[in-house]
């Protein structure tokens, strides 16, 4: 699918169809889940990053029914890139209004970057100052726990993870991903 | 228009749900929890646990074979017989919606698209009750999903 028309899908989709939200109530509830995990885990952010991605990936196992059903998906996408512009231009276009920019692709086509040029999630936050939590802490991790999710269940094994977020100073916010291999279909047990 | 039964089958190969609409003549209609009998053009049969095996077998051989043909878009959508038409529809999830009706019915594939988007969406998926994975068809026969289908297919009838 050529890239404007995801756009306008997404678009399309955003304006009629899906339940709207207060983003500040999202902002305060992601920030309050994120706080409780920090305290519950005694401040250690690696086991954070952790249950926030183990979170996402259980939300995307469900969200993308609502995401085939919203956006009317029929068949599936025919190469990875078409997968990225769905995921960009669609995905994060109908359910938190932002349209990442896909950048960096490997020569194979196997791995991306999405570059959130604004992230919902990170609005009026700042992280703890311990002075680990800049180094340790992936604030949005939740997010790259969706996309496994997501994409688990329409066959697509993938990995992603944050390599660089505002909220730590640096520059931009991106995240990985990386093809892993499609999921081959499940047989039906032999009978005996 | 008859609608005669209803199957869905999750990404395991599993059959998750069924349903069948007995005829006017008989009284409450049943779920396939055991054999029951059905009459379906003047003969006595029938339906088993057995039938979402032979159907599920059935339409993952067509649907290969569909595929093969005429390349991984290419998604068959229906086959009749001299008594009953069957009416497929798969989403990108992989979940498999199967629906046997008469052979005059016209294309039900709008009708299983709704029933995904209107149905087992709101009702199922979002149900948070509802575990993700349905094992023995858990979750799935939620008071919602079974009375929003029981209608949507009877004002099809």
């Amino acid at each position: 699918m050529a890239s404007s028309k995801a756009s306008r899908l997404g678009e399309e989709v955003w304006k009629t169809r899906m339940d709207k939200v207060n983003a500040e109530l999202v902002v305060l509830t992601y920030g309050t889940i994120v706080v409780q995990l920090c305290k519950d885990f005694d401040s250690d952010y690696v086991e954070v990053n952790k249950q926030l991605d183990k979170m996402g990936y259980n939300i995307g196992l469900r969200l993308i029914e609502d995401y085939l059903a919203k956006s009317n998906t029929i068949r599936r996408c025919s190469n990875f890139r078409e997968t990225a512009e769905m995921i960009a231009k669609v995905g994060f276009k109908i359910f938190l209004n932002i349209t990442p920019t896909i950048t960096n692709w490997t020569s194979d086509g196997k791995q991306f970057s999405l570059v959130f040029d604004e992230n919902p999630f990170a609005d009026f936050v700042e992280l703890p100052d311990d002075g680990r939590a800049q180094d340790e802490l992936w604030y949005s991790n939740i997010l790259c726990g969706v996309l496994r999710g997501a994409l688990e269940m329409v066959q697509m094994q993938v990995e992603a993870h944050f390599i660089s977020d505002v909220l730590r100073g640096n520059d931009t916010t991106e995240m990985r991903i990386s093809l892993i291999r499609y999921i081959d279909d499940e047989l039906p047990p032999e009978d005996d | 228009m008859v609608v005669y039964s209803f199957y869905i089958f999750d990404r395991h190969t599993e059959c998750i749900y069924a349903k069948t609409w007995l005829p006017q003549s008989s009284s409450a209609s049943d779920n396939n929890n055991g054999p029951t009998t059905t009459t379906t053009g003047g003969t006595l049969r029938i339906a088993s646990a057995d039938d979402a095996k032979l159907i599920f077998g059935t339409v993952f051989s067509l649907r290969n074979m569909v595929r093969k043909l005429g390349g991984d878009d290419d998604a068959f959508v229906s086959f009749r017989t001299a008594h009953y038409k069957l009416h497929y529809y798969e989403t990108a999830s992989s979940l498999r919606l199967v629906m046997l009706t008469d052979t005059a019915t016209l294309s039900m594939r709008n009708v299983l698209h709704q029933i995904y988007i209107n149905l087992w969406v709101e009702y199922v998926v979002k149900n948070p009750l509802s575990p993700v994975e349905h094992k023995g068809g858990a979750g799935v026969k939620n008071e919602l999903f079974e009375l929003g289908l029981d209608q949507f297919i009877r004002g099809l009838m």
